[in-house]
């Protein structure tokens, strides 16, 4: 028995840090209704600043910690809450991009302030050990660490427990307008517990960072740790993930003493995940959203005022006929842009060529989230997952075996549809929130269970893939491969583009806007979600293998979670609703390979999670914004009596349907 | 106007946690028939239509539509077989406008439909239902910027491209305005008679209301079944619901015009 003792202390140890984590990310979503993803990259620009205070300018602790927990905690606390507060009660889709902005841009933030070098944070307990009966030795730091974080967390608890704070919090989750009539300052409330949630932050920052070791992307890892015991506490129950996560960290701890190398290892790593998986399954339909009530309803209907906006300018003014021309224009316009790629290798010089086949692949690897998120609905923060899993199938079929890059392409595709069920098994009973983090316990489990294993990815030296020949036809060199990939983007967009118009498009949207009462009309909620995710995971994997075929070498390196996030960024930022949209991640993507200016490297991050946070609300993201500006432009530019004539000339009169759609003064004149 | 019974529920069940919703009620509707489905807020008339429609799996009871056991079907199954429904909050597919709301329902409720089959048959049905409920003037709008009223005639409209043997009506007159209110009643009639579609529906659907606007209950209904807490209290033509006292009591302080 005695063996077990060192592990259970360790798994107390980090457990008691993810326990305070949890609480963190409970406290802001059950007051706020924000799950906050970026809830690792807070401790982790806590734990930098710590490090600039104490380590660099040689303050003591006794100065440094009052600073960091009095001053920058709370100064951070008041910024995440002005942030978030005008998106308050906006559908979970806007706050977990908003959400991940803030993790891109503080991540992007750090080595800007804190520059680049190695580092390492001292523990701020005394690392020497004391003996506890013959074999058994612990940590001061491990027991320094294990009382505060109970005490803290004991401290929490009793002041949602027994203070005005805590009644005051509690009704302001319940009904916050009601709270608001009976004196409780909601805006207080919240302010309170972005502070609390961020000083929490700190501290694991500060706990965990020596150990962990003071990195920007391990802490930010590390804190989704936490995730799962947030998830077992529903996201309301601070004692149950405070408990929940004591226990994960035993239990991770044990399970560490037998597995040292191999499969097991490997489940070991993964074992947070996993358990935020089963979790998110097994309660499924019991965990309800936050902000349920009166608020979502209002959310609902901005959220279309919102998203109308574009159709509705398209709809009143032009009507029908004038539509349908519009849509041809927009297709016109594509196909014009797609003829003039296709020229791009006469005017771009070689190396350059491959960093555009770059935007183009990842631009065909954005448009299966386009379909997914912004057409259909489904957050997924693991699509980069079926990217990897075509690039590896395709590349030792295609490399190692053989095989004719068509079969390794449609076998690696064959491999995503299972797969691709699996990761839209959660979204039968889970949407937003549940349902990205679902997605992104995923994205970690497929690196840590499948990516990590040398017989699928060759290790961290990767495998290496040939390009393609097809029919006789060598794609290896890098105009012909440009070619490739740029047909292939092609017609996977004009079959996106005709699908969107159609049937199935409508049938999307309708899944999105009420699946409740699309189910009663007939559709198949199961089949369709399913097929949508299999559909948009095949097109990933079939991106994977030409990223895979492009890049020649891949590691698991190349598909990590953090890059399915970036993808949702990008998609994001260019327009999620748009085939556009997918067309400036991918540009985006490319620039950012393209630069080497190593100031302007550090900078782009941070500017395009900027970008990002700017532009969550809108589903159109920089295509609606050109948009305006270009028709703010015109109509500066045209002249005002012609305006008004031609405007009016295209309403169309008479028959049928172009009754309806004949400008604002017809349609709304009849309507009401 | 046949004997067929089109809908069949008997002694429905549902219990939410310690909380009886409904407990064995049952509910009869005839081909042709207007039956309504009243009681105070809170009496279990939503959670009924649920179950009816499958959305709310009951503790006990079972559900036959057309001489079959459906307990088991799930809602898209209910809802291809010729149940359709209205909501109370309403559930409009708010991003698409008017036409594509009725559309979509066509599409989704007729096989191969989202393949694009049936394609004309599909134009004439929608352009008589959209005349019928006198849609064409806000065709292109979207359907989330309506007025209540004229979201309930999509909410309908969309019912009723489903090709409906049974239209279940969650309180449609809430929101309308007087002159709304009279057109609607003319428009139940004439679905149930046949007008709504006289080419391509043999049978005409029934209709199962909820409804609190007692006026246009007793106005439209053949037979009422009267819920309170769960529970049938009374059933009858409207007249002898009408008269029933413990209709009058359970209603007494409800200001439903009772």
């Amino acid at each position: 028995m005695s063996q077990y003792w060192p592990f259970l202390v360790i798994g107390l140890f980090t457990g008691s840090i993810y326990g305070l984590a949890a609480m963190g990310v409970v406290l802001t979503y059950k007051t706020v209704g924000v799950f906050n993803f970026a809830y690792g990259a807070i401790a982790m620009f806590c734990a930098f600043t710590y490090w600039q205070l104490h380590d660099s300018w040689g303050l003591t602790a006794w100065v440094a910690m009052p600073i960091l927990f009095l001053v920058v905690a709370p100064v951070l606390g008041v910024l995440l809450e002005a942030l978030y507060l005008p998106l308050a009660g906006l559908s979970a889709e806007v706050l977990i991009v908003v959400s991940i902005g803030v993790l891109a841009a503080l991540s992007a933030l750090v080595p800007i302030v804190y520059g680049k070098q190695d580092r390492t944070l001292q523990a701020i307990f005394p690392t020497s050990t004391f003996a506890l009966g013959a074999h058994f030795h612990v940590g001061y730091d491990q027991l320094g660490t294990l009382l505060v974080s109970l005490a803290v967390a004991a401290v929490l608890w009793a002041l949602l427990r027994h203070t005005r704070f805590g009644t005051s919090t509690r009704a302001a989750v319940d009904n916050p307008d009601l709270a608001d009539m009976v004196g409780v300052h909601g805006d207080n409330v919240r302010r309170s517990a972005w502070i609390l949630s961020t000083m929490f932050a700190a501290l694991v920052g500060i706990l965990i960072s020596p150990t962990q070791g003071l990195d920007v992307n391990q802490l930010v890892l590390v804190v989704i740790y936490a995730f799962a015991p947030a998830v077992f506490g529903r996201l309301v129950s601070l004692p149950l993930a405070y408990i929940g996560a004591l226990v994960l960290g035993v239990v991770v701890s044990l399970l560490s003493k037998w597995a040292n190398s191999g499969t097991l290892a490997n489940l070991e790593a993964a074992l947070p995940y996993l358990a935020l998986f089963a979790l998110l399954i097994i309660m499924g339909g019991r965990l309800k959203e936050a902000g349920a009530s009166s608020r979502r309803l209002s959310v609902a209907t901005r959220n279309t005022a919102g998203m109308g906006g574009g159709v509705r300018t398209r709809h009143w003014i032009v009507g029908v006929l004038g539509w349908r021309l519009r849509l041809e224009r927009k297709l016109t316009v594509g196909l014009v842009g797609f003829a003039l790629a296709l020229f791009v290798p006469m005017a771009v010089p070689g190396p350059r060529l491959i960093d555009v086949s770059y935007a183009v692949v990842y631009a065909l690897i954005a448009l299966t989230l386009v379909v997914l998120t912004g057409w259909a609905g489904q957050i997924s923060l693991a699509q980069f997952a079926f990217v990897g899993v075509g690039a590896f199938v395709a590349g030792h079929l295609s490399g190692s075996h053989g095989q004719h890059f068509v079969v390794a392409a449609l076998v690696a595709m064959a491999i995503a549809a299972p797969l691709g069920i699996l990761v839209g098994l959660p979204s039968l009973r889970l949407s937003g929130l549940y349902l990205a983090l679902a997605t992104l316990a995923f994205a970690l489990i497929m690196d840590n269970v499948v990516f990590n294993r040398s017989d699928v990815s060759g290790g961290l030296t990767g495998i290496t893939v040939p390009r393609p020949q097809i029919f006789g036809l060598s794609f290896s060199g890098r105009a012909s491969f440009y070619e490739l990939v740029m047909v292939v983007f092609g017609v996977v967009a004009v079959a996106a583009y005709a699908v969107r118009l159609g049937p199935i498009g409508r049938r999307l949207q309708i899944v999105r806007d009420s699946p409740l009462a699309a189910s009663t009309v007939g559709v198949n909620l199961t089949v369709t979600k399913l097929v949508v995710f299999a559909v948009c995971g095949m097109v990933a994997a079939l991106g994977g293998s030409f990223y895979g075929a492009l890049q020649q070498a891949i590691t698991p390196l190349d598909f990590m979670w953090s890059t399915s996030l970036t993808l949702l960024l990008l998609v994001v930022l260019g327009g999620r609703s748009v085939i556009s949209g997918a067309v400036i991640a991918g540009a985006v993507f490319g620039i950012e390979t393209v630069i080497s200016n190593p100031q302007i490297h550090q900078y782009l991050p941070l500017a395009i999670a900027v970008g990002v946070i700017a532009l969550a609300q809108e589903p159109e993201g920089t295509v609606a914004l050109a948009r305006r500006e270009t028709l703010r432009v015109l109509s500066v530019l045209r002249p005002l009596p012609r305006r008004s004539s031609g405007r009016g000339s295209e309403i169309p009169s008479g028959a049928d349907m172009a009754v309806a759609a004949g400008g604002p003064s017809v349609g709304s004149g009849r309507g009401h | 106007m046949g004997t067929e019974t089109v809908l069949l529920a008997g002694e429905i069940t549902v219990r939410f946690g310690g909380l009886v919703a409904l407990e064995e009620v049952s509910l009869e509707v005839q081909a042709g028939c207007i039956a309504g489905l009243i009681g105070p807020n809170g009496a279990g008339k939503t959670t009924m239509f649920n179950v009816l429609t499958g959305l709310q799996e009951p503790t006990g009871g079972q559900v036959d539509y057309l001489g079959q056991d459906i307990s088991r079907w799930p809602p898209h199954r209910r809802g291809r077989a010729g149940m359709a429904r209205t909501f109370q909050r309403l559930a409009l597919f708010s991003r698409l406008t008017v036409h594509d709301n009725l559309v979509a329902s066509w599409e989704s409720s007729h096989r191969g439909g989202v393949l694009g089959r049936g394609r004309g048959e599909r134009v004439a049905r929608v352009a008589e239902v959209m005349e019928l409920l006198d849609l064409w003037p806000v065709a292109d709008r979207l359907a989330g910027e309506l007025s209540t009223g004229k979201g309930r005639m999509v909410e309908l409209g969309r019912a009723l491209c489903t090709d409906p043997r049974i239209l279940l009506l969650d309180e449609p007159g809430s929101g309308l305005d007087a002159n709304e209110t009279a057109m609607f009643s003319a428009v139940l009639r004439a679905i149930v008679s046949g007008g709504s579609d006289p080419r391509h529906q043999a049978t005409p659907p029934a209709i199962l209301l909820v409804e609190h606007d007692m006026a246009l209950v007793m106005d439209v209904c053949s037979s009422i079944t009267v819920l309170d807490f769960g529970k049938v209290i009374a059933r009858g033509t409207p007249g002898q619901v009408r008269g029933d006292p413990t209709v009058r009591a359970a209603y007494l302080g409800d200001a439903s015009g009772f």
